[in-house]
């Protein structure tokens, strides 16, 4: 049976943000009170602080973002588990800068309610309050579902431009804007061959038959709507890049940035073949590949598998994506 | 005696009293909310709505001891509500402990901004702006069998009483309405809220949070009037 390297299942997150605060203490600084990141480094022209944060498992996710280009707080909760409005709220009030503050949610009930009552305290206080919404999970796109797509790998994407975006002054609504169009022009579709073990119980979320892999899982282990044979890898990123690119807005002639994410615990031998597939399969569709990111940076505990996303690009987006950033876990 | 003056107003005493009524009632019920919570969610409402509550008694002893908190008059009507409302969402896990203190904070703004002592027109004000709080950042509707279901009637029955009411006259109307509406969430199945992922188990169960809402109307009404709140002259 799989164990986590730790000295008992409730030392894992604490333990995690104790070592993650000392490593990166020249960029980031933990607020033990709240229980918040926040940078140490803000880029002077900044109006709108960037606050993000979900559940801890998905590592290097959001802390991991913090600093100049990107996020100024991150608020982690326990394992798959939202924040408390709590770290919010005193997180948000710690960072909102003249133009108030931002508010990044991935597509989660819990995340949703608790990022709602901080903004409702934060109006409360007179601080301008707004929220992007991360949806891109194509999985997840089905009238029957009502709380609507999950929000998975296009955070990253985001997280990057918005922070980019917001080093240059922009107002809040401008940015509310620029991460409401990088998010509808943004799907990810994840696929699992193992699920992550539970930290409490050290047994898998899920058992899978040999050459089977889950076809659209999400990031907390929950279930695809179905399976698909472990196929040759080409003819599996074939499927993939045709399933996001026919979601994408406009999707003919796009030029694309690809992100390939690992959710844990595959390895980054396998994802740059990955990353190979992927390009082969954009040419041979003639969209064109303008930028790509191949690391574990939206991860699932120790999920053996991976996400695909396809952002289509413009101008502007590669600008702002190509503008330097310098945090404990952005790789360029 | 609707026109009776100060006594049956929402004095800092009279608000006072009922936030320890509550904390009584919901003490004396928890039990039963837990239970209920067990069928149709994750079964730790009643925990946190006592854990929150007892909070909120320390912190009315440390304001009545002349703790006060910044801008606010520690003697004011809104201080008891002020201070539930920090409690809930500060210290209060889950989400519907949090929501409640949305709720507690926006009685606290209504009462605190009112003439003294505030009447019916801050509770109606205040219990609007509070479902109007938990509705947007909850996205329920009426009917999703959550507390919004006794929260909304409650607020429409506090609008539609005469502004200068006797609060203690709203209060009942409120309260009336509040459990009208957290009985009819037993036949409903629960489409939002900690009821939602248990689907059809959640029917013939009403909602504990829709419950806690109408004890806490009928907490107040029942403190404005008791015995001790009868003018002594």
């Amino acid at each position: 049976m799989p164990q986590y390297f730790r000295d008992s299942p409730e030392s894992l997150v604490p333990d995690a943000l104790a070592g993650f605060a000392a490593a990166h203490a020249d960029l980031v600084a933990y607020n033990p009170d709240h229980g918040y990141f926040h940078t140490r480094h803000i880029a002077p022209a900044r109006r709108v602080g960037l606050v993000s944060g979900g559940g801890s498992g998905h590592e290097p996710l959001h802390s991991g973002f913090l600093g100049t280009g990107m996020l100024d707080a991150a608020c982690p909760g326990r394992i798959f588990a939202s924040p408390h409005n709590r770290q919010i709220f005193e997180a948000s009030r710690a960072v909102a800068r003249a133009d108030g503050v931002l508010h990044i949610v991935k597509n989660y009930t819990g995340d949703r309610i608790n990022f709602g009552i901080a903004a409702e305290r934060l109006a409360h206080e007179g601080i301008r309050c707004a929220r992007v919404l991360i949806d891109d999970d194509l999985a997840t796109d089905s009238d029957d579902i009502a709380v609507g797509r999950r929000g998975t790998g296009a955070t990253l994407i985001v997280e990057k431009i918005l922070g980019a975006a917001a080093d240059e002054g922009r107002g809040l609504e401008d940015l509310v804007a620029l991460g409401t169009d990088v998010t509808r022009r943004a799907r990810s579709l994840a696929v699992a061959a193992a699920a992550h073990t539970t930290p409490q119980s050290g047994t898998p979320a899920f058992t899978l038959p040999d050459n089977v892999l889950e076809f659209g899982v999400g990031i907390h282990g929950e279930r695809a709507e179905g399976t698909t044979p472990h196929a040759p890898l080409g003819k599996l990123i074939e499927t993939m890049t045709d399933q996001l690119l026919a979601a994408l807005p406009d999707s003919t002639g796009t030029r694309v940035l690809a992100l390939v994410n690992g959710l844990g615990s595959i390895t980054s031998l396998e994802l740059y073949g990955i990353r190979h597939a992927v390009a082969k399969a954009l040419d041979d569709r003639g969209v064109g590949l303008d930028r790509s990111l191949t690391g574990t940076f939206v991860s699932a505990l120790d999920m053996r598998g991976f996400s695909l996303t396809l952002f289509a690009t413009d101008a502007e987006a590669l600008r702002l994506w190509d503008a330097p950033a310098r945090t404990p876990a952005w790789p360029l | 005696m609707p026109d009776q003056p100060g006594p049956k107003g929402l004095t800092h005493t009279a608000v006072m009293d009922w936030m320890t009524r509550f904390a009584a009632t919901v003490r004396s019920v928890e039990p039963e909310l837990t239970a209920l919570d067990q069928k149709a969610g994750d079964g730790d409402f009643g925990a946190n709505l006592v854990t929150g509550m007892d909070g909120v008694r320390r912190a009315l002893d440390a304001l009545a001891a002349g703790a006060g908190n910044g801008e606010r008059d520690r003697r004011g009507p809104d201080a008891p509500l002020d201070a539930a409302a920090r409690v809930f969402l500060d210290d209060v896990g889950g989400t519907s402990g949090p929501l409640f203190g949305l709720l507690f904070q926006e009685l606290a703004d209504a009462l605190g901004m009112a003439a003294d002592p505030p009447g019916t027109s801050a509770l109606a004000l205040g219990t609007a702006a509070g479902a109007a709080a938990i509705q947007r950042v909850g996205e329920a509707e009426v009917g999703d069998k959550t507390m919004v279901d006794a929260l909304v009637p409650a607020a429409r029955a506090l609008a539609s009483c005469e502004p200068t009411a006797d609060p203690a006259h709203a209060l009942h109307v409120a309260a009336v309405a509040a459990h009208r509406g957290a009985r009819s969430t037993t036949d409903l199945r629960a489409r939002r809220g900690r009821a939602s992922y248990t689907g059809d188990h959640s029917r013939g169960v009403p909602d504990p949070g829709a419950l806690a809402v109408a004890l806490l109307f009928a907490s107040a009404h029942a403190e404005l009037t008791s015995l001790s709140r009868l003018p002594v002259s």
